[in-house]
């Protein structure tokens, strides 16, 4: 099921150019402009990582920066926070364990 | 609050706490801290948490190797886990003098029984090798340093004083300390008196302004150091790495993030507890030339804290000549909270014994001031 609004009452959403992402090596659909958490949660996926200590899900909760909830590993960098970070053609993007990895 | 005390503590902070501790544990009853604020309100719940025995000094040596050991055994005597990890510490050498230093500090901390060697710069790359180690010379490098938690360490003991039997007021403030012929009668708070014969000033920078009180002058003021602290990644730094040359120390806590600071190269005041933005801009540029792996972890926060430095940047331990049992332990200079165990455990016998017996701290009194100093080297 297609997980945006396409039909708002009062705003106009004008799409913008379509382009593939990885989701753990599968190939998604976006489109340009939208965040990568947006992205998956059209894709209708819901968890974006795992709690470090208890490893327990967690999945989009402030959905501005904030919060940490949604901190997954982007192009091989861990902590990146996919509310706030913007698809481009071709990245690799991973659900993170644990706290990330430097080395 | 109790209306007599047998010894009576200025100052909640680490040293404060570890002093009254170890005199309860050596059944001395009826001692009380006094704390104006919350337990770790001051510089110890500002401090980084290093805890090395790579110092300049004999003496400084075999303090902090008897804190060592007692850090080894705190979890079992005062009943915490403060996050206590024996990483190591790596002191990064750049220019001949730094070497020269190195190895003469090196031979005299092995003859002092310390497990302590030079790296190689090859060395240094084959063990961590996520350092930049261009222009390295060598390293001093010792396993049995390490670092811990210094708001669990001031909690566990405030936690064990109170169990112990002991006193510890938060939100006290002293306002005076009575004295008749040179002999301490009691201490007065805002909160009520205590009658007391001992008093012990343990304020950190703020000491001075105790002594002040009875006249005792104490040479030490508060020096405002900056501390940052990035998310948290999966552990990867084992030990407390100093760089003299850079001017920072930096470690990973047991949560994962990165502590770093750096002496500022005109420091407030400790009455101002402010941070800057050349601070962060000063510390991401050098970080990110020696730990290139860190260009795009995030900052969390920064914050500061006050050293309470001395003439010579080593500790001042010892009893007024002027006002009969009035000790003072102060002037730790950035490194209070490592040594903080063993001064305990030397100030609770100088109070209880008139003189230290497990380690010798007879380098710290005050009268070197007039003697005339050697600055002790190893401080960021």
């Amino acid at each position: 099921m297609e997980g945006r609004i396409l039909d708002h009452p009062i705003l106009n959403f004008t799409r913008k150019k379509r382009v593939k992402i990885f989701f753990e090596g599968n190939e998604i659909e976006a489109y340009e402009g939208e965040t990568v958490a947006v992205a998956l949660h059209a894709a209708g996926i819901k968890v974006l990582r795992y709690t470090p200590i208890n490893g327990r899900s967690a999945g989009l909760f402030c959905a501005v920066g904030k919060c940490s909830s949604c901190l997954m590993e982007i192009d091989g960098m861990p902590n990146v926070r996919s509310c706030m970070t913007k698809v481009k053609a071709g990245m690799q993007i991973r659900r993170q364990h644990e706290k990330g990895d430097l080395v | 609050m109790m209306k007599h005390a047998s010894v009576v503590v200025i100052g909640g902070g680490i040293v404060g706490s570890a002093i009254a501790f170890s005199l309860l544990k050596m059944k001395t009853k009826n001692v009380c801290v006094i704390e104006k604020s919350y337990v770790s309100s001051g510089s110890t719940g500002r401090c980084a948490g290093g805890i090395r025995q790579q110092w300049s000094s004999p003496m400084n040596v075999k303090l902090a190797m008897r804190s060592v050991k007692l850090f080894e055994e705190f979890e079992k005597d005062v009943g915490m886990n403060i996050e206590y990890y024996q990483g190591g510490y790596l002191l990064l050498a750049y220019t001949d003098s730094e070497v020269d230093d190195f190895e003469k500090n090196v031979r005299m901390q092995k003859s002092q029984g310390l497990d302590v060697e030079i790296l190689t710069s090859n060395q240094i790359k084959e063990k961590f090798p996520f350092i930049n180690v261009e222009d390295i010379k060598l390293g001093s490098w010792c396993q049995s340093d390490g670092h811990a938690n210094p708001q669990l360490a001031n909690i566990a003991y405030a936690i064990a004083i109170r169990k112990m039997g002991g006193e510890f007021l938060t939100h006290t403030t002293v306002t005076g300390i009575d004295v008749q012929n040179r002999q301490i009668i009691g201490v007065q708070t805002d909160n009520g008196y205590i009658s007391t014969k001992i008093v012990v000033d343990a304020a950190g920078f703020e000491a001075p302004k105790i002594g002040s009180m009875i006249g005792v002058d104490i040479p030490v003021h508060g020096e405002r150091h900056q501390i940052l602290v990035t998310e948290a990644v999966n552990h990867f730094l084992d030990p407390l790495v100093i760089n003299f040359n850079h001017n920072y120390y930096v470690r990973q806590t047991h949560h994962g993030s990165l502590m770093m600071g750096q002496g500022d190269a005109n420091p407030a005041s400790g009455e101002d507890l402010g941070n800057t933005i050349e601070f962060l801009e000063e510390m991401s540029e050098k970080m990110i030339k020696d730990f290139p792996l860190l260009k795009n972890i995030h900052i969390v926060r920064q914050w500061s804290g006050a050293y309470d430095m001395s003439p010579d940047a080593q500790p001042i331990i010892d009893e007024s000549k002027d006002i009969s049992r009035f000790i003072y332990a102060t002037g730790f200079s950035g490194h209070g909270f490592m040594l903080a165990p063993a001064v305990g455990e030397s100030v609770a016998e100088m109070i209880i014994h008139g003189q230290t017996v497990t380690t010798d701290v007879s380098n710290l009194k005050m009268d070197r001031f007039t003697i005339g100093i050697e600055r002790e080297h190893n401080v960021v």
